[in-house]
C-alpha cells in the first residue's frame, strides 16, 4: 500500500471543500483533497445556481442574512467569470400577505442590503412573463452563479499552490492515533486500489455525509439531516432576472435564469439518507403549480429535467436541538470542533451553510485549524482571484456564442446545444483523462441541452473511444451509464416536446443503433428490477 | 379543395398509402408538418426484431402471430406484410433511382451492424446494405472520414469484433472532406460521392490498405442521386462486396426512400406539401367533411371524401402528453388509448426496460378506422396507419417501419377497395 503526507486533509469536493483546499493552499499549507466522486457532484452540484443576495434571509434567519451581504459582494469581486449578474426581483403574488413587504424591507436595512421597492408596472416590464397579478416588487443583488466552474476553478487555484486533488477516491477508515485523528484510508473507486493519507489535520467537508465520515474516528450522536429540495430546470430563460415570491421562505418559490435554461426551486423534505432522493411525480406536480404561479403558463414550457439535491442540516443530539422542520433550521454554518465536543484532536467538520457562503465557511473552518495548531497564517481568499477568473468580468448570456462565431467555420461542432467543439472536448477529455461521459458533461455541460445528448453522446463516445481512452467494452458501459443516469433526471418531467426528444432518443439509442444488444449492453435486464434514486442529477 | 385523399403524414406510413392510392388514380393530397421520419430512421423495412420478450427473431413472419392481439400487425396480418412488402419493393425498383432496389423478405431476419457495432435483426434492406449480413462472420473493414462526426469506424469494429459471431473488423478513417467543409454530415458526404472525382479519391487512398478477405464497410453515404451506380462501382473497384451502415441522422437511405416515393407520387399526378398544419376538423354524420390546414399564414380548407391519419407517434408530433398528463392525438384530436389514467404511473426510473406510456396511440377497429372508448367506429372516411396507432413499441421491437409500410398499404388498400364497393373481401383477405 502507498501512503503520502500532507499537512491538512480535505475530505470533500463540493463548493465547502474546494473553498477549504483553495483558502488552506493560499496560506501556504501542504493540501490534499479527496472526494468520492466528482468534483461538485453531490449538492453543490444539484442546487439551482441562485447567488442569494440575502433577502431571503433577511425575516427569519438575520444572521444568515448578513452573511450573505458580505459574501455576495465579495465573490462577485474573486470569482466574476462565474457569476452573471442578473439581478433579482422579489414580489407579491396574489396570495401573499402585502405587510410582508413591509418586513422584508426592515430586515433588508438591518442587513445592510440594497433593496428597493419598485413600482409592479416597472418590475412587469422588466420581467414581462411574471405574474401580472403581483401586488409589490423589490429589486435585490441577486445573482446566478455557475457552481461547477467556481468548484474547478478553486481546485486548479489550490492546485496550483501545490495541494493534491484526489477525485474518485472515498474514505473508508480515518486513522487514529490516541486520541487525535491522524489521515485517513482511501479508496480509488476507478482501480480498486488502497491509499493511506497521513495527515497532521483533517478537515471534514462532506456535508451531508459528514456523519458517516465522523462515525469512522469513533464519533456518534452527530445528526446531519438530509433536507432534500427538488429543481426543475426549464428550457429557456423565462426570466433573466432572479424571481423570489417576498413571503416568508417555501416550496417553489424561487426561479433562478442561468446559462440558457430557467431553474425552478425547492422543495424541503427531510430524509434519512443522502444517497437515496426519489423525486415523486407528485413534487413534480406541485413545482409545476408553484411555477405557474411566478410565471403564468410555465408548465406549458419545455422541462428539461429534474433532479434532488441534499441540504447538509445540522441537528447535534449532544445540544438538544430538535426541529421538526427542517426549513427551520438555520441555515448558517458553524465549526465543529470535535476536540472540545468529543475529545478527538486533529479533526474539524463544517456543518450547514451554502453555496453564496463557501468563502466563509472555508475561512472560518481553516481559522479554527489554525488556532488549534497555533499559528497565525492570514486568510487570504477574500483578495485573491483563483483561476479563470483573471479579466475580472462578470459572465454575461451569450458570451460563449460570441467567442464559438469567430471559429465557426473551422472546426467540428459536436453538441450543438451547448456549442462544444470537437477540440475542446479532445482536450477536456485528455486534461480530465476520464473515461466517464458524466464527468465530461460536468465539465463541459455536454448532453444538459434541450437534446439531453441524443447526438453529442453517441459521438463523444466514439471520439473517446479513438482517443484510445476506453476500449469497446468501456465504451458501452460509459454509454449505457450516462443514458441511465440521463433518464434519471427526465423520467418523472417527461412531457411535451421533452417528451418528443425523449422518443426521438429512444429511437436513435434503442432502435438505430440498438445500444442495449451491444455485448455488457443493459438491455437484457427486467422491466422494473433495478430500483434506484432517479432525479439525482444536476443541470444549472 | 376536394381531392379524393387527404393524407396527414409524409412518413413511410403516409408515402406508401399515397403512392398506392395515386397509382390507383385517386387524387392525393399529402399534408406534412414536415419531412417524414423516413430522415431519421435506418432506411432499412425492419418487420419485427425482437419479441415481446425481448428475445432476437430470426423468422418475423412466423413471430408476427405471437404478438398481443392489440398489436398493429394483428390489423394486416401475415398476408398483409408480405403483400406491401412485395409492392415497396416493387415500386422503389421501378422509381426514378432504378435499378437501386431492395434485397430480402419478411420470412427471415439478416444480421447488420449498427453505427456502434451492434448486430440487428432487419428484414427488407436496401441492396446497398445486403453483404453486410453478419451471418457467418469474416473479415470486415469499416471505413469512416475524419470529418464525419456521426460515424465512428474504430467503435463500430470493435464492438462487432467483440459481439458478432466470427467477425473480425478493423476500423480506418480517412480524411475527405466534401468541398474542404470543416462539419460536413451524412448528406453532405452523400452528395459527394453522387460525384465520380470524389469516389475516385475514397478508392485511391484505401485500395491498397484493403487486405485480401476483407468485405468494406461504409458509413451509409454512398449517392444521394445514384446510389446504385455509386456502391457498384466501389464493389467494382475493390473487387470485393461493399456495404453501408447507416448513421445518426440525416439518414440517406431513409432520403432516398422518401424522394422516391414522393417522385413516385408525383408522376401519379399527387403531391406532398410540407409546413402544412391541421388546425382543426369538421365532423358531421360520423365523417370528417372538413380539414383546415395553417399552411404559412394562411389558413387552407380541404373537402376530401378520405383522410389517412399517419402522423407518427410522439417522437414525430402526432401524439403528445401534456403538462396534466393527458395523452391525445394532435391532428383531430382522437381519444388515445394504453395511456395510464392520470395519477398512475407514467414512466420508470429505468431506462432500459418498458414504460408504462410505451404503447400508446389511436385504437381502431379491424378496417383501422378509430375507436372511441366504447370501442365503436367514430369516423367512417378516417383510417389510422403507421406510429400513430396503438400498440406496438417499435423502437424496441425494430417494427415501425414495417408497420408503417403494412398499415399505409392496408389503409391504401382498403380505401380502393371500398371506392370499388369491395372493402368487407380486402379486409377479410388482409387480416
Amino acid at each position: 500500500m502507498t501512503t503520502i503526507s500532507t499537512e491538512v486533509l480535505v475530505i470533500g469536493g463540493g463548493a465547502t471543500g474546494a473553498g477549504v483546499a483553495w483558502d488552506a493552499a493560499l496560506r501556504g499549507f501542504d493540501v490534499v483533497l479527496v472526494d468520492r466522486a466528482d468534483l461538485a457532484e453531490g449538492t453543490s452540484g444539484r442546487f439551482h445556481g441562485l447567488l442569494h443576495s440575502g433577502g431571503r434571509y433577511v425575516v427569519k434567519d438575520p444572521v444568515a442574512a448578513d452573511e450573505c451581504v458580505a459574501e455576495n459582494a465579495i465573490l462577485r469581486r474573486v470569482v466574476p467569470d462565474c457569476i452573471e449578474d442578473t439581478g433579482g426581483l422579489f414580489v407579491t403574488t396574489p396570495e401573499d400577505d402585502p405587510a410582508y413587504g413591509d418586513q422584508f424591507l426592515e430586515g433588508c436595512r438591518r442587513a445592510g442590503l440594497p433593496a428597493e421597492e419598485i413600482d409592479v408596472a416597472d418590475a412587469l416590464r422588466r420581467e414581462p412573463r411574471v405574474n401580472p397579478g403581483i401586488k409589490r416588487a423589490f429589486t435585490v443583488p441577486d445573482a446566478s452563479i455557475d457552481v461547477w466552474k467556481t468548484v474547478w476553478s478553486l481546485a486548479r487555484g489550490a492546485a496550483q499552490h501545490g495541494a493534491r486533488v484526489l477525485t474518485y477516491h472515498s474514505v473508508i477508515d480515518l486513522h487514529k492515533d490516541g486520541d487525535a485523528v491522524t489521515g485517513a484510508r482511501v479508496r480509488n473507486e476507478i482501480s480498486g486500489e488502497e491509499l493511506d493519507i497521513e495527515a497532521g489535520f483533517t478537515l471534514n467537508a462532506s456535508g451531508a455525509w459528514a456523519a458517516q465520515i465522523v462515525k469512522m474516528a469513533g464519533i456518534e450522536g452527530i445528526g446531519v439531516i438530509p433536507g432534500k429540495g427538488i429543481m426543475i430546470a426549464m428550457n429557456h430563460r423565462l426570466v433573466n432576472t432572479v424571481i423570489n415570491r417576498c413571503t416568508i421562505p417555501a416550496d417553489g418559490d424561487i426561479l433562478v435564469p442561468i446559462r440558457t435554461v430557467s431553474v425552478i426551486g425547492t422543495t424541503d423534505v427531510r430524509e434519512t439518507d443522502p444517497d437515496q432522493l426519489p423525486v415523486t411525480q407528485a413534487e413534480v406536480d406541485q413545482m409545476l403549480a408553484d411555477g405557474d404561479r411566478l410565471v403564468p403558463g410555465f408548465r406549458e414550457a419545455r422541462a428539461l429535467r429534474v433532479w434532488a439535491g441534499v441540504r447538509p442540516l445540522w441537528q447535534d443530539d449532544r445540544s438538544g436541538e430538535q426541529v421538526a422542520d427542517t426549513r427551520d433550521v438555520s441555515r448558517t454554518h458553524a465549526v465543529v470542533d470535535h476536540s472540545a465536543r468529543d475529545g478527538t484532536r486533529g479533526l474539524l467538520t463544517m456543518s450547514g451553510g451554502k453555496v453564496t457562503t463557501l468563502r466563509l465557511m472555508a475561512q472560518d473552518l481553516v481559522d479554527a485549524m489554525c488556532k488549534q495548531k497555533g499559528e497565525e497564517r492570514p486568510c487570504r481568499t477574500a483578495d485573491v482571484r483563483p483561476p479563470g477568473n483573471a479579466d475580472g468580468e462578470l459572465y454575461s448570456l451569450g458570451e460563449r456564442l460570441r467567442r464559438r462565431e469567430d471559429r465557426q467555420q473551422q472546426e467540428q461542432l459536436i453538441c450543438e446545444c451547448e456549442l462544444i467543439g470537437r477540440s475542446k472536448l479532445e482536450e477536456t477529455m485528455r486534461r480530465r483523462g476520464t473515461q466517464n461521459l458524466d464527468d465530461i458533461r460536468r465539465s463541459l455541460r455536454l448532453g444538459m441541452g434541450p437534446c439531453q445528448g441524443g447526438f453529442c453522446i453517441y459521438r463523444a463516445t466514439g471520439i473517446l473511444h479513438g482517443l484510445d481512452r476506453l476500449d469497446g467494452e468501456q465504451a458501452t458501459a460509459s454509454l449505457t451509464s450516462f443514458l441511465e443516469e440521463r433518464w434519471k433526471g427526465m423520467w418523472p418531467i417527461l412531457y411535451g416536446d421533452q417528451l418528443r426528444q425523449a422518443r426521438l432518443d429512444d429511437w436513435i439509442f434503442q432502435g438505430l443503433l440498438g445500444v442495449q444488444h451491444l455485448p455488457g449492453g443493459n438491455g437484457d435486464a427486467p422491466a422494473g428490477e433495478r430500483v434506484e434514486a432517479p432525479g439525482e442529477e444536476a443541470v444549472a | 379543395m376536394k381531392p379524393d385523399v387527404v393524407v396527414v403524414g409524409a412518413g413511410l406510413a403516409g408515402l406508401s398509402a399515397a403512392v398506392r392510392l395515386a397509382e390507383a388514380g385517386a387524387s392525393v393530397r399529402v399534408l406534412a408538418k414536415g419531412v417524414g421520419s423516413t430522415h431519421l430512421s435506418a432506411g432499412t423495412v425492419d418487420v419485427l426484431g425482437y419479441d415481446a420478450d425481448g428475445k432476437r427473431v430470426d423468422r418475423p413472419l412466423e413471430a408476427l402471430d405471437g404478438l398481443p392481439a392489440e398489436h398493429p400487425y394483428g390489423l394486416v396480418g401475415r398476408a398483409g406484410v408480405s403483400a406491401a412488402i412485395d409492392w415497396f419493393k416493387g415500386r422503389i425498383a421501378a422509381g426514378p433511382r432504378a435499378p437501386y432496389a431492395y434485397a430480402g423478405d419478411a420470412e427471415q431476419n439478416i444480421l447488420l451492424p449498427t453505427a456502434v457495432g451492434a448486430v440487428a435483426p432487419s428484414a427488407v434492406v436496401p441492396e446497398t446494405m445486403a453483404s453486410g449480413d453478419l451471418r457467418g462472420g469474416g473479415r470486415i473493414c469499416v471505413v469512416g472520414f475524419r470529418a464525419l462526426k456521426d460515424f465512428f469506424p474504430a467503435l463500430v469494429a470493435d464492438n462487432l469484433s467483440r459481439g458478432a459471431d466470427g467477425v473480425r473488423a478493423r476500423g480506418v478513417e480517412l480524411d475527405l472532406r466534401p468541398e474542404g467543409r470543416v462539419d460536413p454530415n451524412a448528406l453532405a458526404y452523400a452528395r459527394a460521392f453522387d460525384h465520380g472525382g470524389f469516389r475516385a479519391e475514397v478508392v485511391a487512398q484505401l485500395v491498397a490498405r484493403l487486405a485480401e478477405d476483407e468485405r468494406v464497410a461504409f458509413p451509409a453515404v454512398l449517392g444521394l442521386a445514384s446510389p446504385h451506380e455509386v456502391w457498384a462501382e466501389l464493389e467494382q473497384r475493390f473487387s470485393r462486396p461493399v456495404f453501408e451502415i447507416p448513421t445518426l441522422p440525416p439518414s440517406v437511405p431513409g432520403i432516398r426512400i422518401y424522394q422516391t416515393l414522393g417522385q413516385l407520387l408525383n408522376r401519379a399526378g399527387g403531391r406532398v406539401v410540407v409546413n402544412n398544419i391541421i388546425t382543426g376538423a369538421e365532423r358531421s354524420g360520423g365523417r370528417v367533411t372538413a380539414l383546415r390546414a395553417r399552411v404559412g399564414l394562411r389558413e387552407v380548407t380541404f373537402e376530401p371524401e378520405w383522410v389517412v391519419l399517419a402522423t407518427g407517434g410522439f417522437s414525430a408530433g402526432g401524439l403528445a402528453l401534456d403538462s396534466s398528463w393527458v395523452a391525445r392525438e394532435v391532428a383531430l384530436d382522437l381519444p388515445v388509448g394504453g395511456a395510464p389514467a392520470p395519477g398512475e404511473e407514467r414512466f420508470r426510473s429505468a431506462y432500459f426496460g418498458g414504460q408504462p406510456m410505451d404503447r400508446v396511440g389511436v385504437v381502431t377497429d379491424r378496417e383501422q378506422r378509430p375507436v372511441g372508448e366504447d370501442g365503436g367506429r367514430m369516423l367512417e372516411n378516417v383510417l389510422v396507419a403507421g406510429a400513430t396507432l396503438a400498440g406496438a413499441v417499435p423502437w424496441r421491437e425494430k417494427s415501425g417501419d414495417g408497420i408503417a409500410l403494412a398499415t399505409g398499404f392496408r389503409a391504401a388498400e382498403l380505401i380502393a377497395a371500398s371506392a370499388a364497393g369491395r372493402v368487407s373481401d380486402v379486409a377479410t383477405a388482409g387480416a
